[in-house]
């Protein structure tokens, strides 16, 4: 019995590896037929080590480090629509992701270690980019005019989102770090709660509802309080709204002068969250679980009015699990399908959330290369520059390799770094009821603050939400709060 | 102490001899849910593996299997890597790993065991002592070594350290020291083996069951070791299994969760088969001689 | 024997050398380095050159000692071990006594055998991560069920309770370990001799009466084996009380090694701090294990001698039959 059951999933096995390879193979015959649109080059059989690779004989490898397949892609698409630049170089990527918390120790020794193994070029999220432009790691970021990049006048043409700009300067004032991705967050609402409750979906009317770019929360809870009153939530979780107080304009940082330093901007996210829960704002949700993507579509415990977020949370996160991908027949969005029942407004306060950032290595031989990827990534804001194809979705990770460069509008489009590359692009979906998303995440943009970070928030702003967490739901008293998440920063930190 | 125990045993008792239908049933209806629980999660990874992302993420647990399999399987082998590379470098390290731990375990142990020398005692408190450092913090040591002497990307640095494998040698150790006699040893010195030949012809059969149950051990830690190959092999064409499983989370904003089932699903599979093919060993002869007598 | 005796001692020397060759080459280095940094003032996620502490040499120790977490971690670790140990002993007792017991047959034996040691070979990532999943908040499989079932009114948000956390992951070592510790139990009794068992029965004793006064003591050597490799796996808990709740619920499955890895590893890389907190661990396991280690090693070491002289006994004997 037990021997029949091994044989049995032996051949399960083995019907799988096979599957595999042959799967494999016809996914190779296929590239060379499309990779041609894209100026040549080779595209697929990543899986082949690039250094033997015959393609690559007598070329440059350019060391990538990345946590996601984002910018190798990018890179790719770079190499292909740049035939002289990858006749000389190739990309050699390595890709760690941030969930297992190794990418930083490998990257870190990567760039301690040095050796022709060393990253020429590096990919930073917002958890820790500070770490690598002004912390610990920042004296490897090398300045963008050492690429060759007029950097100052380029950030001025494009229009470079302000709080990107100010994450990837160093302690000396040179840009070492720029983004593609902006994102400026905004609130995300239903339409149908806001008709039902307000009389008007009208983003315009809604903004003045929750008091937009007030830069104060007033109107916020009084429309919390009018939506309560109505058994809607106005947000699904607390960390909702931690994701806007965090880097809320003129706050001061965590860490001053070798101290903690509690802004009383972070103090008050206790109080939110206190009111949060015992006023029935919120689901008590937690972000990236069940119950938080039931609200999206609308089957939560009670109906929630919206999510803050930016263009990422619209077309990755909330689009996907609203139940549907065409708007409900009947025009009943109570039912599980929420799609075209949101419209994005302007934020009372200004925040960010998320975002990548790349750097070239100080110590790379090989600096005006990847120079000139950089600054196709980060700063051209022409129709053939990555950003224009990365707003209009003509490109996308998951089918780069197949498919190419696209026409505009095949995949879901996301908000840029430039302003004028979002003046040329279409922000506009179904989802959104047909509204521009680009009309308020340019503003947003401009509205969200990179100041007060610190190479220690993920740690410290992770502690911060779980002490405010227990003191909401009543496992502690305000003051106990504090004085743990003293104690827990002084002692990990060694502050 | 047994002896002295059973006499004082006066009771004859006539339900031993029959099954008792009311204490049977409560071990059956035990087992059966302590098995439930057992298989449960690999059911779960198989159905959440036929399950989109979206459906994973609104309902994380379900037990009915969806329709996604074939989508997810396109997912799963369309990103970047090869599912048939994942796992050969897999199989090389772990069969690798395993051989040489058991081989050299069993051989260090041999020597603890049937040889008198003046470090012994020392040798084996040392062994001692290193099975319990905790591993959290070397490990910044042994990157930082790896990454110095430009050892990454290289699957001898994941095979050879487990040829000193402390707890493997305290096993095999007690093992030995009861089911080796040495009379055994010495009949073969007297017919002119040497030691090496006597170790590999003569102890190492002995040793059998003892290598099997170790072997699953290592074997399944070797395969599902992460953070290691995670950090020092950096080419796609030498990852593990496990590593490309991790990668498929790599991307923040849209996790395939499907994808992500089903590699853990194919990563379990192995492990579950050679579970299976060494089991009789594990059931019936783990420690055999450990406590004989 | 007519020949000299042989010294074969060295045969002990030359057998020992691949371990200690591959110990130095792939282990010593990062130990010592780690012992070394302990008394540094390594951190920071960029430094490389440690410099010695002048002032005071002992200020790492002094500051791990000094934190609260430490003293918490250490004794969420012997809270949660001592949780998992005594239920998963328990329960490993009564499974082999079950399943070596002549009298009761159960049916499916090998098959419920097999299965328990099952979810020993999943990853602990992909545990933490089916456990997170359950007890998911306010929608989750259990809080479904709970409802369902009347058993609460309103959803319950489990994982921010301390006590929840700590028994939850001290559940899931017990879960992923029972059946470990059964194998090794069985195979003890399997070692033990039938005519033991069968004297038991003559005499009239019923199953519990043999399973305390005859099967327990047999196994005194195999228990002590459990208790110390669990001992020393308990004291090293980590990646699930990590990747489970990240040590949360506020510090409640905090074990001494996550506090490790967290000072090591995240926010400020106290790599000194993270290395005293290492040593002063290895001496507290070393102390621990060395207890047990004395009551188990004196049994062996006479029973390895008896078996030697009795070896060395026949020997001759059979020396002299030869001849």
């Amino acid at each position: 019995m037990k021997k029949f059951v091994a044989g049995m999933l032996c051949f399960c096995m083995m019907a799988a590896v096979a599957t595999a390879c042959g799967g494999g193979d016809s996914n190779g015959s296929d590239t060379p037929a499309t990779t041609v649109n894209n100026g040549g080059g080779d595209t697929g059989e990543t899986t082949e080590d690039p250094a033997t690779d015959p393609a690559n004989e007598g070329k440059t490898p350019i060391n990538l480090y990345a946590f996601t397949e984002e910018v190798p892609m990018m890179c790719q698409c770079f190499l292909d629509t740049h035939p002289d630049f990858a006749a000389q170089y190739y990309i050699n990527k390595t890709v760690i992701p941030t969930t297992e918390q190794q990418y930083q120790p490998a990257l870190d020794q990567a760039l301690l270690n040095g050796g022709e193994d060393a990253p020429d070029m590096y990919v930073c999220e917002e958890a820790f980019i500070i770490k690598y432009t002004q912390g610990d790691m920042s004296s490897f970021a090398a300045p963008y005019e050492d690429l060759g990049i007029d950097v100052d006048a380029k950030i001025e043409e494009a229009q470079i989102a302000p709080y990107t700009v100010e994450c990837g300067t160093n302690p000396d004032g040179k840009v070492v770090a720029l983004g593609y991705q902006t994102t400026g967050g905004a609130f995300i609402y239903r339409r149908s709660i806001a008709t039902e409750v307000f009389g008007t979906d009208d983003p315009d009317a809604i903004a003045e509802q929750i008091g937009a770019g007030t830069n104060s929360w007033d109107a916020f809870w009084d429309t919390a309080d009018e939506l309560a009153a109505n058994d809607i939530a106005i947000v699904s979780s607390i960390g909702d709204m931690w994701n806007v107080v965090k880097h809320q304009p003129n706050t001061s940082a965590w860490v001053v002068d070798g101290a903690l330093n509690i802004d009383p901007n972070r103090e008050s996210f206790l109080d939110i969250a206190k009111d949060l829960i015992d006023n029935g704002y919120c689901n008590d949700t937690s972000a990236w679980q069940d119950a938080w993507f039931a609200d999206m579509a609308g089957i939560g415990e009670k109906p929630v009015f919206g999510f803050f977020g930016p263009a990422w949370l619209v077309n990755y996160t909330i689009a996907p699990h609203c139940g549907g991908d065409s708007a409900p027949a009947d025009g009943d969005f109570t039912q599980g399908n929420t799609y075209g029942d949101w419209a994005v407004c302007q934020s009372p306060v200004g925040f960010f959330w998320g975002g990548s950032w790349v750097l070239c290595n100080n110590d790379s031989d090989k600096k005006e290369a990847v120079g000139q990827i950089i600054e196709w990534i980060t700063l051209d804001c022409t129709n053939t520059g990555l950003q224009y194809y990365w707003a209009n979705g003509m490109i996308s990770t998951d089918n780069y390799a197949e498919d190419g460069v696209m026409p505009e509008g095949t995949y879901t489009s996301d908000s840029v770094a430039s302003a004028v590359v979002m003046g040329m692009s279409d922000g506009s979906s179904d989802f959104l009821g047909g509204q521009n998303m680009f009309d308020v995440f340019v503003p947003a943009n401009e509205f969200a603050s990179g100041e007060g970070m610190t190479q220690y928030d993920e740690n410290i702003n992770a502690e911060w939400q779980n002490q405010a967490g227990y003191y909401a739901h009543g496992e502690k008293d305000r003051d106990a709060a504090i004085e743990d998440f003293q104690t827990y920063v002084s002692e990990n930190l060694g502050l | 102490m047994a002896e002295v125990a059973t006499t004082k045993l006066k009771k004859p008792s006539a339900i031993n001899k029959r099954k008792n239908p009311i204490y049977m049933t409560v071990i059956y209806i035990v087992c059966i849910i302590l098995l439930l629980l057992c298989l449960m999660p690999f059911w779960l990874l198989l159905v959440n593996a036929t399950r989109s992302s979206v459906e994973i993420q609104t309902h994380a647990v379900s037990l009915i299997p969806s329709k996604y399999l074939q989508n997810n399987w396109k997912v799963f082998q369309g990103k970047d890597f090869n599912v048939a590379v994942g796992f050969k470098n897999s199989l090389i390290i772990s069969t690798c790993a395993t051989a040489l731990a058991v081989y050299f375990s069993s051989l260090t142990a041999y020597a603890l065991t049937a040889y008198e020398w003046k470090l012994r005692d020392g040798f084996f408190g040392f062994i001692m002592g290193v099975m319990m450092i905790p591993g959290q913090v070397t490990s910044i040591g042994f990157y930082q070594m790896c990454y110095k002497l430009h050892l990454t990307n290289n699957h001898l640095m994941l095979i050879l350290p487990s040829i000193a494998a402390p707890m493997m040698v305290f096993f095999m150790r007690q093992y030995l020291q009861a089911s080796l006699s040495i009379e055994i040893v010495e009949s073969a010195r007297v017919d002119g083996a040497n030691e090496f030949f006597t170790f590999n012809r003569i102890v190492l059969p002995i040793m059998k069951p003892a290598m099997a149950t170790q072997a699953i051990f290592s074997f399944v830690g070797s395969w599902n070791n992460l953070f290691t190959p995670m950090i020092l092999l950096t080419k796609n064409e030498l990852k593990t299994m496990p590593v490309m499983v991790s990668l498929l989370k790599g991307d923040i904003y849209r996790t395939e969760y499907g994808a992500i089932y089903l590699g853990l699903f194919l990563t379990v599979l192995p492990l579950i088969i050679i579970y299976l093919l060494l089991s009789r060993y594990i059931v019936a002869g783990v420690a055999l001689g450990a406590v004989k007598g | 024997m007519g020949k000299k005796r042989i010294s074969y001692a060295k045969w002990g020397y030359i057998f020992s050398i691949p371990f200690v060759v591959a110990f130095a080459l792939f282990t010593l280095y990062p130990i010592v380095y780690t012992v070394f940094i302990a008394f540094t003032d390594l951190k920071g996620a960029a430094n490389t050159t440690p410099h010695l502490l002048k002032d005071d040499i002992l200020k790492n120790f002094k500051e791990v000692l000094a934190t609260s977490q430490f003293k918490q971690s250490f004794g969420n670790t012997w809270k949660i071990w001592i949780m998992n140990f005594i239920p998963q002993m328990g329960l490993a007792l009564l499974l082999t006594a079950w399943f070596t017991d002549n009298r009761s047959k159960i049916k499916g034996q090998g098959l419920f055998k097999v299965a328990f040691y099952m979810p020993n070979i999943i990853t602990a990532a992909t545990v933490a991560i089916m456990f997170n999943a359950f007890f998911g908040y306010p929608i989750g499989p259990v809080n479904d069920l709970l409802i369902r079932f009347h058993f609460v009114d309103s959803a319950q948000n489990f994982l921010i309770k301390k006590a929840n956390g700590q028994n939850i992951v001290a559940f899931i070592q017990f879960w992923m370990w029972f059946g470990y510790t059964m194998i090794t139990l069985i195979s003890g009794v399997i070692g033990i001799d039938p005519s033991i068992f069968e004297a038991a029965e003559m005499d009239g004793a019923n199953r519990v009466q043999t399973f305390i006064y005859v099967t327990i003591p047999s196994i005194r050597t195999i228990l002590l084996f459990s208790l110390v490799t669990s001992l020393i796996g308990g004291l090293n808990m980590f990646d699930i009380p990590l990747l489970f709740l990240n040590g949360g619920p506020d510090n409640a499955t905090l074990t001494t090694n996550v506090f490790i890895y967290k000072q090591a590893f995240s926010g400020a890389y106290l790599y000194n701090r993270a290395a005293a907190a290492s040593l002063i661990m290895l001496c507290i396991i070393v102390v621990f294990s060395s207890l047990l280690f004395w009551l188990m090693r004196d049994r062996d070491a006479e029973k390895a001698k008896k078996l030697r002289k009795q070896a060395i006994k026949e020997a001759k004997l059979k020396a002299k039959g030869v001849a």
